[in-house]
């Protein structure tokens, strides 16, 4: 591939990516809300709500807090930059986790305990979901003989066939990462959260309207990252990735909140166990 | 003829250095001695980098037609040394002491006599990975000893010392560097055990400088345990000549020297256990956590480029020659177990001093594990780590002793609101402790690549998935807690010493440069290290586009990054904040939500709770003490940790 071709997928998936996360966010409350019995805001409701946060004044908690911000956004940006361009998966999830990371130093640079333990939570979550998401590249390496996302195209079978632990465990940890019931802990999206907003109580108007189009962002790495598993053909994929979004979304209805002790112990036995299993035994057919 | 001299400045510099120290007992003379073989020594690296390129990546050094056997000079030596131990054994009424030191000088006295070796190797041999260690030595370690100058000068003042002991002080700490050259460029290794034993001494010496009864505590406990680790030393000298016929670590440790000796193999895995307990793995860390009451500067010294480096330098250096066989995989083991037992403990760690010292620990074990994976990729990532976790480990000891000396604690509790009272401190510890855990810096890049190497070890995999898990927990704790922000602060200018001013930025440049030369630096230095091993390997590692690559045997890259786009990025959050700082009105800056009207406190803390009464707020990092505490996890991995031990001692043996 050219330099102008990759210029080119990146700027469309720059552009796309937060459409497409925007009108699926929309889609997911509308259906939390069909589910409660409620007619739900239209598909457009996100889009609304951030338009009307980024005409609002600045306000801030401290002068720093929007370099944090931009670190969440830019950092998610490029971890999406790195999945269309197929590159190394690994290195993409030390991405994230650097966005991540900037999304709880912002959380943690103010001087308010809704914050501060919502960001304290958002790390046990990290800590919760990353040897998962690791395990997964691993398995995708026994199985392909490679850490870049273009051979996972080049391989003739798809992944699933391989992986189909690894892609339940996957699954399993993107409730946590998507801060949806039962592991919405650090801030919530429903209404009868005992932190407020939890991480995101202190920031207001442009900088709340920035975290939230990088939520858009981080939701369609992960469901291209589910995508990863039937990548041919590439619609298989798709379609499985929106058939998961909808039962993390019918999870996240029926669920109650759990505490981040709980999550632990059932994320590194079940998760881990599971990933770890299915590793093992790629590692033995080799 | 230009190596020798070379290497004598190399050793005999900072020795002389030592001894101007110790008999000029004039401030500003000793500053000038410091600053100048400080000047000298980097020189003498440089120096050395420019000839091992003209000589193919090695040197050999003979020594013939010297004026009498130094050989002879360096076992009597070894005797003094070991006389030394005892005496102070003897002093502290420690019988332990005495007797482990007796463990050694009798088996050892008795190999002098019955050892006669007529056979020539080069008495030194330097290479591209004692280059790297001279590099750390020579550059690192001077950097330290300046920033000392200004520390000790405020230590001193806070105890109101009489008479100073500052030249007996950097005396020892020139010495340390003096032998620490010596160790790694070394080549007999009957040689390399006596500054080996030197090393342990001064750390004892260094340890127990404030002489207060923790401090003799402390210390005592790094000299026994250390002390074990001489006795393995002997052991292994005494089975390798046996085995093997010769004392040239060359020769012993050519790759895959293990492969046909038994009895060579119990050698070399002696070797690992010297290495363990130097570099403080589990179930030996007790010694560097109790290191911790010395001054700063020394814990730096030991964190960072000497005394625990020394270990895993040994253990590296010796990796080819076990390649593929069981005890290399059971090193692995043991070092990945290090690597997440230590991360573990040290989320809930509250102290910033044990939490940089479980960090060391847990980086060490994971150059020990990769050095017993072995393989090409796994030796790459073992050397770069080294580099790195010296340069950001070094940096970051320098950092917290500044913040203690300037707030009175090494608590992290402590250190919220610290940007307001040292920013130039503050920011340059930050960006420290985000060389050790994100991308694009070279520690993470290591970590990478020794997940990427240890796919074919489910065990050693588990350890590293959840090591790395564990360490982003416990740095990114304290980096909130460091960068929290009162809502409207008013900045003020610190006062630091000249001294510390130049370490520190020196140090902060150190880290960013290697981190963004990882491409040249991996290519001119260790590339050649790895390329003169023999391999047979299915991946290997390259530079190129200014990042490292792996390749497969049919040469597709399998995996790899480009870092200069991620330092952009990182370089524009950083240009934005000051230009943030700058722009954001006073009236757009509101105090955090408490849950009642706030005050005009301006930390933004106090609020308005029932019946009028004034409350603050107090928040604490999560140290999920039951569990991950010290009291929970200790005894468990240290039985876990010798049993792997143990282990390792069986397939060797059995």
């Amino acid at each position: 591939m050219t330099n102008i071709e990759n210029l080119i997928i990146s700027i469309v998936a720059i552009v796309v990516a937060p459409i497409l996360g925007g009108l699926l966010t929309g889609l997911d409350r509308k259906i939390a809300a069909r589910m409660q019995n409620r007619i739900g805001p239209p598909i457009l409701q996100p889009f609304y709500d951030v338009f009307k946060l980024l005409g609002k004044e600045g306000i801030t908690v401290n002068q720093t807090q929007m370099a944090y911000v931009l670190g969440y956004l830019l950092f998610a940006i490029s971890a999406l930059i790195m999945l269309v361009l197929r590159q190394d998966l690994l290195m993409l999830i030390f991405i994230l986790t650097f966005s991540n990371i900037c999304l709880i130093m912002g959380a943690m640079s103010v001087r308010s305990p809704y914050g501060k333990i919502g960001a304290q939570r958002e790390i046990i979550q990290m800590m919760a979901y990353e040897p998962v998401l690791i395990l997964m590249i691993v398995g995708v390496y026994l199985t392909t003989g490679s850490f870049l996302i273009s051979s996972i195209f080049k391989f003739e079978s798809p992944l699933l066939f391989n992986l189909p632990l690894v892609f339940l465990a996957f699954l399993f940890v993107l409730t946590i990462k998507l801060r949806k019931s039962p592991f919405d802990f650090s801030t919530s999206h429903h209404a009868h959260q005992e932190l407020i907003k939890g991480l995101t109580t202190e920031y207001s108007g442009p900088q709340l309207a920035l975290i939230e189009i990088t939520h858009w962002y981080d939701l369609v790495l992960l469901l291209g990252m589910i995508s990863l598993f039937f990548a041919k053909p590439i619609w298989v994929g798709i379609l499985i990735a929106f058939v998961s979004y909808f039962l993390e979304i019918v999870v996240d209805n029926i669920s109650a909140r759990m505490t981040w002790k709980w999550m632990l112990r059932v994320t590194w036995l079940i998760a881990v166990g599971a990933a770890m299993t299915n590793i093992i035994s790629l590692y033995m057919k080799k | 003829m230009e190596v020798n001299l070379l290497l004598a400045v190399a050793i005999f510099l900072p020795a002389l250095a030592a001894i101007l120290c110790y008999l000029v007992r004039n401030s500003a003379f000793r500053s000038f001695t410091i600053v100048i073989s400080a000047i000298a020594l980097a020189l003498t690296a440089l120096g050395f980098a420019d000839i091992i390129g003209k000589h193919d990546g090695k040197i050999e050094i003979y020594m013939e037609n010297m004026p009498f056997d130094i050989g002879l000079l360096i076992g009597f030596l070894d005797f003094v040394l070991l006389a030394y131990i005892v005496y102070t054994g003897v002093k502290l009424k420690k019988p332990l002491v005495v007797v482990l030191a007796v463990l050694q000088a009798v088996p050892l006295f008795i190999f002098e006599i019955m050892h006669k070796s007529e056979e020539q190797f080069p008495v030194f041999v330097i290479d591209y990975l004692s280059l790297i260690m001279l590099f750390l030595v020579s550059v690192i370690g001077p950097i330290i000893l300046v920033f000392a100058m200004g520390y000790m000068k405020n230590h001193e003042s806070h105890m109101h010392l009489k008479t100073s002991k500052q030249p007996r002080f950097f005396m020892i700490l020139f010495v340390f560097l003096a032998s620490m050259n010596a160790l790694v460029t070394v080549n007999n290794l009957l040689w390399m055990y006596f500054f080996w034993e030197i090393t342990t001494l001064c750390s004892f010496l260094l340890i127990s400088h404030d002489k207060n009864a923790e401090a003799v505590k402390n210390a005592t406990r790094a000299l026994w345990i250390n002390l074990l680790g001489g006795i393995a030393f002997v052991a292994a000298i005494i089975i390798i000549s046996n085995a093997a016929g010769t004392l040239s670590i060359q020769d012993i440790s050519s790759p895959n020297a293990g492969l046909f000796s038994t009895e060579l193999l119990l050698g070399l895995a002696l070797l690992c256990f010297a290495g363990f307990t130097k570099s403080a793995q589990f179930p030996f860390q007790s010694w560097l956590l109790g290191a911790m009451v010395a001054p700063t500067p020394v814990s730096a010294l030991l964190h960072s480029s000497t005394m625990v480096k020394a270990g895993v330098y040994l253990i590296v250096r010796t990796a080819p020659a076990f390649y593929g066989t069981t005890l290399g995989n059971v090193v692995a083991m043991v070092g990945g177990f290090t690597f997440v037992a230590a991360a573990a403990i040290a989320i809930s760690q509250s102290n910033g001093k044990r939490v940089l010292a479980y960090s060391t620990i847990s980086n060490l074990g994971l150059i020990i594990c990769c050095a017993g994976i072995g393989s090409q990729i796994a030796l790459g990532a073992a050397m770069l780590l080294i580099i790195f976790h010296a340069i950001s480990k070094g940096l970051l000891f320098l950092c917290i002793g500044t913040i203690e000396q300037g707030i009175g604690s090494r608590d992290i509790e402590d250190m919220q609101g610290l940007m307001k009272l040292m920013p130039f401190t503050t920011i340059i510890t930050v960006i420290g402790m985000i060389s050790m855990l994100l991308p694009p810096f070279g520690v993470l890049i290591t970590k990478w690549l020794a997940l990427e190497a240890s796919v074919g070890q489910p065990v050693v995999l588990i350890m590293i998935v959840f090591g790395s898990a564990f360490t982003v927990v416990f740095w990114s704790k304290w980096i909130g807690i460091i960068l929290t922000m009162s809502y409207k602060p008013k900045y003020i200018v610190e006062k630091l010493s000249v001294s510390i001013r130049i370490s520190l930025i020196l140090l902060l440049a150190g880290v960013l440069a290697a981190s963004l030369l990882i491409g040249p630096l991996f290519k001119n230095t260790i590339e050649h290290q790895l390329d003169s091993y023999w391999f047979m390997d299915e991946s290997i590692l390259t530079a190129d586009r200014g990042g490292v690559w792996i390749h497969d045997i049919y040469n597709n890259t399998i995996g790899g990054v480009e870092s200069i786009l991620f330092f952009l990025i990182i370089l524009a959050i950083m240009i934005m904040i000051p230009y943030l700082i700058h722009k954001t009105k006073p009236a757009n800056v509101k105090p955090p939500y408490l849950c009642g009207s706030n005050t005009d406190d301006p930390r933004g803390i106090e609020f308005i709770s029932p019946k009028d009464k004034i409350d603050s707020v107090v928040v604490h990092n999560y140290y999920m003490k039951g569990f991950f505490g010290e009291k929970n996890l200790t005894l468990i991995t240290n039985l876990i940790a010798t049993a792997f031990i143990l282990i390792m001692f069986g397939v060797v043996t059995l």
